[in-house]
């Protein structure tokens, strides 16, 4: 990768050219990758997941949105990041519970183990196969912004939900859990 | 100035690989988003994160370090930092040491990320000219560094192209060979070699994703509205994703 050695002429900040080398670096890219389409459906046979999904927003301040609670609301897919299969860090986001439902589409969202299969169903009518790389716990007040939502090599998923004990102070919970999958193939729907 | 038409051409031959790496088109409003993971390097044993929002010629610098040496001369270690531009945009091996001190100088790694085009700094200049002004430098082992600056051509292009590099500098002298410890820096001869020798380094790239903001106010200060209470109870599940500014979000998610 280093180029040969060159012996420097001067030092910043000269406006004396560096030598441009022809070819750029190029990130190498892990696994399957698809072009992008934004998902319609998503199903977790090791959780008993099926479930439509909605799209989601930032809110103003710029924190991500999140389906509603006043109704059975199913997960959703934030507009933000790449859609499932595509390369990069994809999200989706789905409540653990809530007063209206109860248990609500991800509350067994922790109990996914690494190997456990996430089936997302396309609007191009392909289904984009996940495989889960691990199931992590994260406190709210020191979210790992980069490791969840930072570039990744391969076509990456992470499904995100609430997770702890839940404060009946603050009314919320202290944690998001964090499913890391990453794409393993894809099928017709 | 040459050097700009030089630095223009490069994207041209970059961006068709970049559009293989780098997925789908983050924003549709023309603006750009590029993140960084800054890695330790000459063993600072430092470590960071780096993301750049651009918005017309306006860049917003949202920087996280830690780990690095705490003071110089008994006070805060300033550790000047820039974005680097116009080279093969990665980070310099232990190959470019060509002296053979241990020691990747600034000067030896260019060919790998180039000359300054933007420094870091904390107030003022942001051009290369402040590239060696400590009192303008990050301070101490740990640092956040947040600044909303005109971001210049030469810059933006070299972003655009994925060939820009930032490096944070400033090394522990102690962890330096005897040689290296009291050699001269290669770019201040008044200060010593790890003073200017990069610390930090991390190759920009454009952002996959349109990061939330991952904010600290878990629950603050809204739950003594009592109107509220019944939206926030039913909020008992919501999940929190980025972890800040959770009661607004959930009021405004309410309706979505």
């Amino acid at each position: 990768m280093a180029a040969p050695a060159q012996k420097p002429i001067s030092v910043t900040p000269s406006p004396e050219p560096i030598p441009v080398p022809p070819t750029p670096q190029v990130a190498p890219v892990v696994g399957p990758i698809m072009t992008a389409s934004e998902p319609t459906q998503i199903n977790i046979p090791a959780i008993d997941v099926d479930s439509d999904l909605m799209q989601l927003g930032q809110n103003p301040d710029g924190t991500v949105q999140t389906p509603s609670l006043d109704e059975a609301s199913p997960a959703g897919w934030y507009t933000g990041s790449p859609t499932p299969g595509a390369i990069g860090p994809s999200v989706i986001l789905g409540h653990v519970d809530s007063r209206v439902q109860g248990r609500a589409v991800f509350y067994r969202l922790g109990d996914m183990r690494p190997g456990d299969e996430i089936l997302v169903t396309r609007a191009d009518a392909t289904v984009a196969v996940f495989v889960v790389d691990g199931v992590e716990k994260y406190p709210k007040d020191n979210f790992p912004q980069f490791t969840v939502y930072g570039n990744t090599d391969h076509a990456g998923l992470r499904l995100i939900t609430c997770g702890g004990e839940f404060n009946e102070t603050t009314r919320t919970y202290p944690d998001n859990v964090v499913v890391y999958a990453s794409l393993v193939s894809s099928h017709a729907a | 100035m040459n050097k700009k038409a030089a630095l223009l051409f490069v994207p041209a031959l970059a961006l068709g690989v970049a559009v293989l790496t780098s997925g789908p088109a983050v924003a549709a409003t023309g603006d750009a988003s590029y993140q960084g993971t800054l890695d330790s390097i000459n063993g600072s044993n430092g470590s960071g994160t780096i993301s750049i929002q651009v918005s017309g010629d306006q860049a917003t610098v949202t920087e996280t370090v830690s780990g690095l040496a705490e003071t110089f001369d008994g006070k805060p270690y300033p550790h000047v930092q820039h974005i680097h531009i116009g080279a093969q945009g990665v980070c310099p091996t232990t190959a470019a040491d060509t002296d053979g001190d241990g020691v990747i100088s600034t000067t030896e790694g260019q060919p790998s990320y180039g000359e300054i085009g933007t420094t870091l700094s904390t107030s003022g200049d942001t051009s290369p000219a402040a590239g060696t002004d400590l009192t303008v430098a990050g301070m101490g082992a740990s640092f956040t560094y947040n600044r909303t600056f005109t971001l210049d051509a030469a810059t933006a292009a070299s972003l655009e192209a994925g060939t820009a590099v930032v490096v944070v500098h400033g090394l522990d002298p102690a962890t330096l060979s005897q040689a290296a410890q009291d050699a001269p820096s290669d770019l201040v001869p008044s200060l010593p070699l790890a003073a200017t020798s990069p610390a930090l380094c991390g190759a920009l790239s454009a952002s996959q994703s349109n990061m939330p903001i991952g904010g600290v106010q878990t629950g603050g200060g809204s739950t003594s509205n009592g109107a509220d209470i019944g939206l926030l109870a039913l909020g008992a599940g919501a999940l929190t994703a980025a972890g800040g500014a959770v009661i607004v979000r959930r009021r405004l998610a309410a309706r979505g």
